[in-house]
């Protein structure tokens, strides 16, 4: 037999055949090509002895392979596929896998829809500078409550200093925004929440300002103001060309210089717009107000920086000595990865107080699984666990930043809490599934049946037997642990017991076993 | 009384044509001047129905003609039944296709 296919218009006919057979409900595929393939053979060569153009014979052949589109259609209509119903599929492994692909997209789904995970998102694009810290007057206890004024800044701003090469400050407060008469818009008199900044502050956080105003571009005295994203958006429509515009805000008109991207904020206090100023201006502006002092370390107050805080003592102006507070700015805004790494790994060595970390006794058995299955077995446990760590993640995302309007902290706390939770009770059925799974199919073990009495414990055996409804194996666990049986233990089933499993999809089949 | 089987009269020529003696698909396609995608498909619905059935050629006889095997049908008794009925329906259908056969292949 030799048949002609070598050809390109050949593979092009098989090609076209191979499509069509892809129709074919999967049991009568391979007859059903068998039967294709061989008249394929017959009607090229009787299309090929016939004569005729080569064109037309190719022209022919091809038209008889396009009816097998049809043939194929009802053969499938003939042949529906054997659809498992869902109660018959509940307890597989595919029915665990699809379970948790389904929780793992839901969630997913949520997280790029709440406001405040994209937010969160948008922050994670603008790391914070290694060796920033918010310094605050140890005598307080919350990180983001202001504590300096503006004269401690500058004095300390005013001496050398071994361990920062760097200060920064700003205070937040409400001001006034009245109109803007560069635009020509009025924007009535709204409040807006200004922080009066040093001018380094943005350099020293290393956040990029969009829209930046070239340097000397506009050379005069008037103070730079730095908008957030949101109040460029909403009260100048976005507009591109806002740099070098001047509004009026507090008492006097500033330049608009910048724009800060959402998400690049992460300082204690929310702004709508930062007021660059000089050293002088803070101190004739800032009398009575507090604010924070953000520093950069040099190497040697890194060395220094044994842990999240750090106390420091300064010179005030008036020569007595401030007890200060630094706090590392990476540790005040942890990611949410490292919270969820943080956290996983806590449940994870949590686990074993709440439950056994074995998968059960298999070694007992006379019948050995072979390699197969337990690299079945194992993967499974290993797919599940890869669908379990980002649920959680992202489950845990969701519930930290439900609300935008949440606190850094709440939400920490919230994501911590969450994922530690879900990962420890998480874990913990994971290990019980896998126990309950016949090692054969994969199949969770069912009906259980309480065999024996508790009070011959020590006498007889006493405890629950589960079968495989795949009727592959038995299951017998103990109701308590003793010398002679100690953990639960499979029972491998012959082919003596196949007439108890006749339902559909069911039947002895240790062949990998 | 037994249900007849009602054939439109593509599906009983093409059952005329196998007991004709034309046993395999490109066969039929040769003598009714039907295309593929109507032979096949109609060649099962009349195996569903019982009135033809298949049969695999022999491996021996095809690899003695250098060709791949043939799947080849036969009329059933059934099949004979409904034919009568369908020829009395479409009398062309004998003279159509005359059931002396063309070729008798063996199977």
């Amino acid at each position: 037999m030799n048949p002609p296919f070598e050809r390109g218009p050949g593979f092009f006919h098989l090609g076209v055949l191979l499509g069509a057979s892809l129709l074919v409900p999967s049991g009568v595929r391979a007859e059903w090509w068998r039967e294709w393939h061989a008249e394929l053979w017959h009607v090229r060569q009787a299309c090929a002895q016939n004569g005729g153009a080569p064109w037309q014979v190719e022209w022919d052949v091809t038209a008889f392979c396009l009816g097998a589109f049809q043939d194929a259609l009802c053969v499938r209509r003939q042949r529906p596929q054997r659809h498992t119903s869902l109660a018959a599929s509940q307890g597989s492994a595919s029915h665990c896998m699809l379970v948790l692909a389904g929780i793992l997209a839901a969630s997913y789904m949520i997280a790029q829809v709440l406001p405040g995970v994209r937010a969160e998102r948008r922050q994670a694009r603008y790391p914070v500078n290694p060796g920033l810290l918010l310094i605050r007057d140890a005598s307080y206890k919350d990180d983001a409550t202001p504590t300096i004024t503006g004269e401690q800044f500058l004095a300390w701003k005013g001496r050398t200093q071994r361990y920062f090469n760097g200060l920064a400050y700003y205070r937040i407060g409400r001001e006034t925004v009245s109109d803007a008469p560069a635009k020509g818009r009025s924007h009535g008199r709204v409040g807006w929440e200004v922080a009066r900044s040093s001018l380094n502050l943005f350099a020293l956080l290393g956040v990029p300002l969009r829209l930046a105003a070239q340097n000397g571009e506009e050379d005069d005295k008037m103070p730079r103001v730095i908008l957030s994203e949101g109040i460029w958006r909403r009260e100048f429509d976005g507009n591109p060309l806002i740099a070098g515009s001047v509004v009026h805000l507090g008492s006097g008109d500033v330049r608009i210089a910048g724009v800060v991207p959402d998400g690049a904020w992460k300082l204690p206090g929310r702004a709508d717009a930062w007021v660059l100023e000089s050293d002088a201006e803070i101190r004739a502006n800032g009398v009575g107000g507090v604010g924070h002092v953000v520093a950069h370390l040099t190497d040697l107050g890194q060395a220094a920086m044994g842990g999240v805080h750090i106390h420091i003592t300064e010179l005030s102006g008036d020569e007595s000595e401030d007890d200060l507070v630094g706090v590392s700015l990476n540790q005040l805004t942890p990611s949410p990865r490292m919270i969820f790494l943080f956290a996983a790994v806590m449940a994870l060595l949590a686990l074993p107080a709440i439950t056994s970390v074995s998968l059960g006794e298999y070694s007992l058995s006379p019948q050995r699984t072979s390699w197969p299955r337990r690299v079945y077995r194992w993967g499974f446990l290993s797919a599940k666990i890869g669908l379990f760590l980002p649920i959680v993640y992202f489950v845990s995302l969701d519930l930290a930043f439900a609300r935008a309007a949440f606190a850094i902290t709440t939400s920490v706390y919230i994501q911590l809490a969450s994922t530690f939770l879900m990962c420890l009770f998480g874990l913990s059925w994971m290990l019980k599934d896998q126990r309950q799974r016949c090692p054969v199919c994969l199949r969770r073990v069912e009906h259980p049946a309480q065999v024996g009495q508790a009070s011959r414990t020590f006498l007889a055996w006493n405890g629950t037997e589960m079968m495989c409804m795949g009727g592959h194996t038995l299951l017998h666990v103990p109701a308590l642990p003793t010398s002679w049986f100690s953990t639960q233990r499979w029972l491998y089933l012959d082919t003596s017991w196949g007439f108890l499993f006749a339902g559909p999809g069911a039947g002895i089949n240790n062949e990998g076993v | 009384m037994a249900t007849e089987t009602k054939l439109s009269h593509t599906a009983a020529m093409i059952l005329q044509a196998v007991e004709a003696g034309f046993v395999y698909g490109f066969s039929i396609m040769e003598m009714t001047g039907l295309p593929s995608g109507t032979v096949y498909p109609a060649m099962r619905r009349l195996e569903g129905d019982d009135l033809i059935r298949s049969q695999w050629e022999r491996q021996s006889i095809a690899d003695a003609e250098q060709r791949p095997p043939r799947k080849y049908y036969k009329i059933t008794t059934a099949g004979r039944t409904t034919l009568q009925a369908s020829r009395k329906r479409y009398p062309l259908l004998e003279r159509l296709i005359p059931t002396e056969p063309a070729e008798v292949k063996t199977v």
